[in-house]
């Protein structure tokens, strides 16, 4: 699987930057409620297992929408800036928010069912249901999305 | 083209900002442009929502201006993204994701779509404008490479 050794990004205002290590070019989408409320659109998320490191880290505000998720956005200019685990052991960064975007790719789409019906992404991707994606990443059953 | 709908409700994602719309249309359009997928993370959705909106939490809403001639806003407790709005005009631009009913927005427009990148694309059937036709269409005072 393709991945960028070092990639960097940036909010809207530039208050907050970030180096990612190890960037997965495949990507996916969720379209859970909770993303689609925050962000204003499906949520593009680009895995980092190699971590990521910010500068004007104490511009970065927290939101926890669950005992197990926790979203981060930067305080001065709104821009998303990221979806983890609390426990650390996953992370998502917006496809939007890195300064070269020419090696992503779109393969999935999580949440596929609770994707409106007024939008759909073009092509051929995998599709994951709100059951398959707990199934697979077994978090704690208090329900409901991509928290 | 869907009948607007009058009087939604809608919220961001912790609660503390609620709004209610008197009229706003049906169609969503997405936003392609650098800007709003650096806000964002991807291509911003909105629907047109006039200058009737009425906010509950106000105290918790936050402004970026963003550029001469346009702000967005934000709910300062979850980060969540609640409008784009030109200076001018005053007219609210509201994510379909915030309303309580989705069900009647449809995706009928693609502005700036000179500015996608190549990795994704929507399915339906949309109007799409380039960045030049954008400015043409929606007349800003002044020329912007970007949605503001």
């Amino acid at each position: 699987m393709a991945r960028i050794e070092k990639a960097t990004g940036r909010c809207l205002c530039g208050a907050v930057a970030f180096e990612a290590k190890d960037v997965k070019t495949r990507y996916g989408v969720c379209h859970c409620g909770m993303c689609r409320r925050w962000t204003g659109g499906p949520f593009p998320g680009v895995e980092a297992p190699g971590g990521v490191t910010y500068s004007g880290e104490e511009n970065i505000g927290l939101y926890r929408g669950s005992d197990w998720g926790e979203r981060g956005f930067c305080k001065t200019c709104g821009s998303t800036l990221f979806w983890r685990a609390q426990d650390g052991s996953h992370l998502v960064l917006p496809v939007g928010a890195f300064d070269d975007q020419e090696p992503f790719e779109l393969v999935s789409e999580i949440f596929i069912d609770k994707k409106p019906p007024g939008y759909a992404f073009a092509g051929e991707h995998k599709t994951m249901t709100e059951a398959e994606v707990f199934a697979m990443f077994a978090p704690p059953a208090d329900g409901g999305e991509q928290p | 083209m869907g009948a607007p709908i009058d009087n939604a409700a809608g919220r961001c994602l912790c609660g503390a900002v609620r709004f209610r719309a008197a009229r706003v249309a049906a169609e969503v359009h997405a936003c392609h442009c650098g800007m709003c997928r650096r806000w964002s993370g991807g291509p911003e959705l909105a629907v047109e929502a006039g200058t009737e909106v009425v906010f509950e939490g106000a105290e918790n809403i936050a402004v970026f201006r963003s550029s001469d001639w346009a702000e967005r806003a934000f709910c300062r407790i979850c980060g969540s993204h609640l409008f784009f709005r030109t200076i001018e005009t005053g007219g609210y631009s509201i994510s379909p994701g915030l309303f309580d009913d989705e069900s009647a927005f449809v995706l009928t427009e693609e502005i700036f779509i000179d500015h996608k990148p190549a990795f994704y694309g929507f399915a339906q059937a949309t109007e799409k404008l380039i960045e030049a036709e954008v400015i043409e269409k929606y007349a800003p005072k002044t020329g912007t490479e970007e949605q503001g």
